[in-house]
């Protein structure tokens, strides 16, 4: 109290003393302030600009230039600085990819795959829920177990492919532990080759999402459980009617980072079945494996069409963005 | 407790427990005990606790099972001393090779370059590795925070333009645009000396830096503004009040870049020249020799799987020092990768 009133009266003696002196250097101050801020604020973020701009957009841009072009290598900055870097036919990449015979082939099928494997989703997303709501259980050890079944997320998708190659052989530990003789690896039918990769990427995928449930089912507010019980609700009820929908916002966000990431799958079919070009060097054979991925990249590494890649890359894009779009539209149908 | 194992489930004169079939009854007796209640027993509380607890147990450690056994199968196989007892390997090594366990492993050491193509020295290729997932990581990891710690505490002309700007480019998948930052390093001479994975990732990542945000906004302002009345300019209260404090953020977020750039493939096999072998990252001399393993049938492949035990001992030792911080991370932000 007492040091307000000094305050009040110190103050009042300046206002007095230099009336509008003071008013203006505080406004001075303050406006110095907002430089500060201003200058520092930029210089903070000045290099995730700068980066973004040229490793993203403008990447972004080139590939879209590149893919109505007929670049096929050598100087690029030199080539983008011509004036005419289009062929005559500007959708001459594009028509490959849709309408001539081999290429629309090899485009389908890897698109084909790539959707295959986002099949892994759904099941690792029943299984992580799963295994969370045992993992919330008022148990010793959760924590060990939610350490163990994270190792495999952790672990290097190229050496586990590896081993995956040598586990699922025809006679090799799997089929040897479960008695099977299913030839994972060499059968002629696709859909088992890609189911084995499924499995990995299941298996690689789990802990993520179920580190995500268990603090999404932690945060459900207890309360409610407790009333439902009183009320008379069994487990079940209250886990779909009351776990469930407070879990919404989880089960969402695991869905699109997983399809975003699923889309850019790569390692594992490369390492376990071998690259696009080495298994599709005949026009018109099919690729029972590859990821739309690989296609890019054998492309680009193999067959050195930059352009057509970065067509590729366009598409690519677009789809990812299109399941992104889809999946947002669906939630908010959801909300009304 | 123990006395009311079986209490009454309704009002004994409403069903008569006795005019039941007696197997029947017995069957409800039984699913009492074990935790399931039923119209004429009741179960027990805490007894269907224990029953539902271990059959929790059962299923988590049997899941824990096959989430480790790979890596169990992984050290096992790579004591055999031929490709045929790698195949067959389920719980034990088939062979051992001659000279003691570990003679696969001092044998890829010492002849990786004859198996992957010369100037691929094993420890060069550790040395790049270690070099391409720590350089851009720790550079990349500090820019982000900076960043981080602009878009959530200093108020400046266009922030919110600049984090949205900045946000919109994960919608962009790196693959698509792979080939045109390929044409870019070519040009720039960065794939012939490794330089091409190492300064892109210096301009730090938005995903990093959209975390530490989120952390940074959990941390009192007041802080800040105390630190500007005692004259402390912004990079002075960036370097000792944001970078200790967001420290498990940073931390967190940075082991987990670092081991997405350890376990990296696709960049590696794009941006490094295939012929530049002395700057190969682990991952592609580990699919090379692979590829090695296919056209020479008489190679021990478990000189494979020893490599690949070797690439993964850094990552997995990592997280089990770090392994509270990152999922605690994670299960704060909601970051996997």
């Amino acid at each position: 109290m007492q040091e307000l009133n000094i305050g009040e009266v110190v103050t009042d003696g300046v206002v007095a003393d230099s009336g509008g002196a003071v008013l203006q250097k505080k406004k001075r101050s303050i406006n110095r302030a907002k430089l500060q801020d201003n200058i520092w604020g930029w210089i903070f973020v000045i290099l995730m600009v700068l980066g973004t701009t040229f490793f993203v957009y403008f990447s972004f841009i080139v590939t879209v230039i590149l893919s109505f072009s007929n670049y096929g290598g050598g100087n690029i900055f030199e080539y983008l600085g011509e004036i005419e870097p289009f062929r005559d036919d500007a959708l001459y990449w594009y028509k490959r990819m849709f309408v001539d015979e081999t290429h629309s082939q090899y485009f389908w099928n890897t698109l084909g795959n790539s959707f295959f494997y986002l099949l892994g989703i759904p099941v690792g997303m029943v299984l992580s829920v799963a295994l969370a709501v045992c993992m919330t259980r008022d148990i010793k050890g959760t924590n060990a177990f939610r350490v163990i079944y994270y190792v495999p997320t952790v672990a290097s998708a190229v050496s586990l492919s590896l081993i995956w190659k040598r586990l699922f052989n025809n006679s090799g530990a799997i089929n040897e532990i479960f008695g099977t003789q299913i030839q994972w690896l060499t059968s002629t039918d696709g859909v088992i080759k890609k189911i084995t990769v499924l499995i990995m990427t299941v298996w690689k995928g789990l802990g993520g999402s179920i580190v995500l449930f268990v603090a999404g089912l932690n945060g459900v507010n207890v309360s409610y459980h407790e009333a439902a019980d009183i009320d008379g609700a069994n487990a079940w009820q209250i886990f779909w009617r009351i776990t469930m929908p407070q879990l919404y916002p989880t089960i969402f966000y695991v869905l699109v980072t997983s399809v975003i990431g699923g889309m850019q799958i790569y390692i594992e079919p490369e390492l376990i079945f071998g690259s696009f070009y080495a298994s599709n060097t005949t026009p018109g054979g099919q690729s029972q494996t590859s990821p739309f991925v690989s296609y890019i990249f054998g492309e680009v590494n193999s067959a050195g069409n930059y352009a057509y890649a970065s067509a590729l890359g366009v598409i690519l894009t677009i789809i990812i963005f299109l399941m992104t779009l889809v999946q947002f539209a669906l939630d908010s149908r959801r909300d009304k | 407790m123990a006395e009311n194992v079986n209490v009454v489930a309704e009002d004994p004169g409403t069903i008569n427990r006795e005019n039941i079939n007696p197997v029947l009854r017995a069957l409800y007796k039984f699913g009492s005990f074990f935790g399931f209640g039923n119209k004429l027993y009741a179960s027990n509380k805490q007894r269907k606790k224990v029953f539902f607890d271990v059959i929790v147990y059962i299923i988590l450690i049997f899941g824990s099972i096959i989430m480790l056994y790979p890596f169990y199968w992984m050290v096992m196989a790579s004591f055999n001393a031929s490709t045929q007892d790698v195949l067959k390997t389920v719980w034990w090594p088939k062979s051992i090779t001659e000279g003691g366990i570990f003679t696969n492993y001092a044998t890829i050491i010492r002849d990786f370059e004859t198996r992957v193509g010369s100037g691929a020295n094993y420890w060069r290729i550790v040395f790049n590795t270690i070099i391409y997932s720590t350089v851009p990581v720790i550079v990349g990891v500090v820019v982000s925070a900076a960043a981080a710690f602009a878009f959530a505490k200093i108020d400046f002309k266009g922030k919110n333009v600049v984090f949205f700007y900045c946000l919109a480019a994960i919608m962009i998948p790196g693959p698509a645009l792979m080939t045109v930052q390929y044409c870019f390093y070519v040009q720039l001479g960065w794939t012939e000396n490794g330089l091409a994975m190492i300064i892109p990732g210096c301009f730090g990542a938005i995903m990093t830096a959209f975390f530490i945000r989120q952390y940074l906004y959990g941390l009192p302002t007041s802080i800040i503004e105390a630190a500007k009345i005692d004259g402390a300019n912004y990079p002075r209260i960036f370097c000792s009040f944001i970078l200790p404090l967001a420290m498990p953020a940073i931390m967190a977020q940075g082991i987990l870049s670092f081991m997405g750039c350890w376990n990296n493939l696709l960049g590696p096999q794009m941006f490094i020249d295939r012929s530049a072998r002395e700057f190969w990252h682990m991952t592609q001399a580990l699919s090379q020799l692979e590829t090695y393993t296919q056209s020479n049938a008489d190679f021990n492949s478990a000189e494979v799987i020893t490599a690949s035990v070797l690439a993964l001992i850094p990552v997995l030792v990592l997280f089990g020092i770090f392994q509270k911080t990152i999922i605690g991370s994670i299960m704060l932000t909601g970051s996997k990768e």
